[in-house]
């Protein structure tokens, strides 16, 4: 008989016991593992996905949730914002990039971004196969999207599966991007007027902007051709009320953003008396979601968000402030967490301590025979550290299995991390969980094992007799 | 010569248990250490299966002395040439019959276990669990472990004296016959005057 066998049938002898601690080691493990996950998660996507913005310009509102929603693309936009109301701060001398983004719609889950291409060369994308857009309703597919080129696809109502579809326009694929780790590989890209126009909203006219490349390729109010298209509404939301003012205008001198939008284009806006006044026809209706600006100088990360904030109708939100702010409250949620986690580890580790301990009470006649015929201290102290081992590999391993299948189920079942694609890593840090389980592990089980290998044949069989 | 004890004492917590026991041990040549209890029949046993080690003198078993020997080798000595047999059997009671024969075996030989088991008329109690066993196939479960690995000695220590006069002679014949058919010497320790009769060597020790 060999000692695994006599091992394997020793655990089996206190079945109960054994599987108790292979539990509790498995459930420290898992619970380690998870919080690593979520953690290297939440670091890559706010390192890469936020990579290079300074500050976001959106809607009055939660600056965490405009950020969230278009930096990282997993929150619901605050609103919109009037085109108009951003072209003077696009030209602001401390900027170096700004990138307009439209959001409201989605395919399977997946959001269909307008933008202009600086979005896709902010993230350093190339395109793998088919072509850049040269035209409206055209995509360019992030690389974990499964489209293929010349697919056509219709576009859903709302940032998230599930919504009315846009019967009337359809896109069609002709780019698809190499991975690049960052937001982008995750979303569909189209030029900002075709969100827009299916939006029944203006057309941009960015051709001022030295940012945008599209301006030659801009299609116009004048070729909506469907009545219907003007029924939409931008995010799913109410439609704000046009706001002509510049960002410079005091926002006691704005239009409320959250007024309902006609949809006959009637623009109307509020002046200090509360009295309406008609635009001019000429007055467009475009309206982005958010504004992303890439500065060229620190001092205006601090300066320009406080200057648009006091001075206008916009909100402008800092994502380093932001996400700094968020990761302190998810850190405190995660520090319990680890907490927990080691207490787990910690009382596994006991129970297999204790549990070899304690047996070795009821074990030590039969290790005193073992030793009589023959068994050598080292091997005793071998089979019982192995026992214990044993237990804690076992426990590591379907710790690791409750880990990805958990992990797996609250992909499928939490919409950030479904539509972040978050996926289970095997990093250095899960290695060092192991390692580090295996070792406290191996030091409980070593006390009981040299114990066992220390019992005194004579001693023994004499108290029995 | 298989043993050779020169001069042996041993003391426990400063009271003398063996005192000057010299005698020489040939193959074959089965031996019984009679005495009554406490007289330290034990301790010699143990002694000279090397569980023990003497307070003076020598042992040696076939030109090896224990007291030159690393504890790793003296182990070595016991698992390839002794057997033993308790007078409480200690079976390890998780294990199966087969699998407490195995124990004692350097490399499992199947077919050697079914002769064993097949003469300690044990066959159909193969995959018994030993705690299921009643105490008289316990007992020759016992006995097969002594002599699962043909030991060239086997230690038993007070191996009748649970028993009524008709079992003593059953299990001294069946562990005579396992000794003979091994050529094993047999080494029994006892108080119990019955099993004198089996031997020619004896060795009596006092208090």
């Amino acid at each position: 008989m060999n000692d695994l066998s006599l091992i394997i049938y020793s655990l089996k002898s206190r079945l109960m016991n054994s599987i108790l601690s292979v539990l509790l080691t498995a459930f420290g493990v898992s619970i380690a593992l998870l919080i690593l996950q979520f953690e290297n998660h939440v670091k890559d996507r706010i390192t890469f996905d936020g990579k290079g913005i300074d500050i976001v310009v959106g809607a009055k509102g939660s600056p965490l949730q405009l950020i969230l929603s278009s930096v990282y693309h997993i929150d619901i936009p605050n609103g919109n914002i009037p085109f108009k109301s951003v072209e003077t701060l696009m030209k602001h001398p401390q900027i170096e990039t700004s990138i307009p983004i439209a959001l409201g719609d989605n395919w399977r889950g997946h959001r269909i971004v307008g933008t202009t291409k600086n979005y896709i060369t902010h993230y350093k994308g190339e395109i793998n196969s088919g072509r850049t857009w040269k035209r409206n309703f055209e995509i360019i597919s992030g690389s974990n999207v499964n489209l293929e080129l010349g697919d056509e696809i219709i576009g859903s109502h709302g940032l998230f599966e599930g919504g009315d579809e846009h019967e009337t326009e359809k896109y069609k694929v002709v780019g698809k991007l190499k991975p690049t780790g960052t937001v982008i590989d995750r979303l569909l890209l189209t030029p900002i007027d075709s969100v827009l126009k299916i939006h029944g909203l203006d057309d941009i006219n960015i051709k001022s902007h030295k940012h945008d490349d599209d301006h030659n390729e801009h299609e116009h109010n004048s070729e909506h051709k469907n009545p219907n298209i003007h029924k939409h509404e931008l995010n799913n939301q109410n439609l704000e009320k046009i706001n002509t003012s510049e960002y410079t205008k005091k926002s006691n001198q704005q239009p409320h953003e959250d007024d309902i939008h006609d949809d006959d284009h009637d623009h109307d806006h509020h002046d200090n008396d509360g009295k309406k006044e008609k635009t001019q026809k000429k007055e467009s209706s475009a309206k982005i979601t958010a504004l992303l600006l890439i500065t060229n100088t620190p001092i205006a990360n601090a300066n320009l968000p406080r200057l648009i904030n006091s001075q206008s109708n916009l909100q402008a939100a800092n994502p380093a402030i932001e996400i700094a702010r968020l990761t302190s409250v998810l850190g405190l949620g995660s520090k319990s967490f680890r907490i927990l986690s080691t207490i787990l580890i910690g009382i596994s580790i006991l129970s297999i301590f204790s549990g070899l301990a304690s047996n070795l009470e009821n074990r030590s006649t039969d290790l005193a025979i073992l030793r009589a015929i023959g068994y050598s201290k080292n091997r005793i102290f071998k089979i019982i550290s192995i026992e214990g081992m044993l237990i804690v590999v076992s426990g590591i391993t379907l710790g690791i299995i409750l880990a990805i299948s958990i992990f797996a189920l609250l992909i499928q079942n939490i919409t950030p991390l479904k539509i972040s694609q978050a996926a289970f890593n095997f990093n250095y840090d899960i290695l060092l969980v192991i390692v580090s389980v295996i070792l406290i592990g191996f030091v409980a089980s070593i006390f009981p094992a040299l114990r066992a290998s220390k019992i005194s044949v004579a001693k023994q069989l004499a108290k029995n007799t | 010569m298989l043993f050779q004890i020169k001069n042996l004492e041993y003391s426990l917590n400063k009271k003398l248990i063996l005192k000057n026991l010299d005698f020489i041990l040939k193959e074959s040549n089965h031996l019984l250490i009679i005495g009554p209890s406490g007289s330290g029949k034990t301790t010699l046993i143990n002694l000279m299966a090397g569980l023990l080690k003497p307070t003076n003198g020598q042992i040696i078993f076939e030109d090896k002395e224990y007291n030159l020997l690393p504890e790793e080798q003296i182990d070595n000595i016991r698992l390839n040439n002794f057997g033993f047999i308790f007078q409480k059997l200690y079976l390890i009671n998780h294990l199966t019959v087969e699998q407490n024969i195995q124990l004692a075996m350097q490399k499992s030989d199947k077919n050697f276990i079914d002769v064993l088991l097949h003469n300690l008329n044990l066959k159909e109690h193969k995959k018994k669990i030993a705690s299921e066993l009643s105490f008289g196939e316990a007992q020759r479960v016992a006995i097969a472990r002594g002599v699962a690995n043909k030991p060239k000695v086997i230690f038993a220590d007070e191996p009748t004296s649970a028993l009524d006069d008709k079992n003593v002679e059953n299990v001294i014949n069946l562990i005579f016959a396992q000794a003979n058919h091994n050529k094993s010497t047999l080494i029994v320790s006892t108080h119990d005057s019955r099993i004198q009769k089996f031997f020619k060597n004896i060795l009596k020790v006092s208090l």
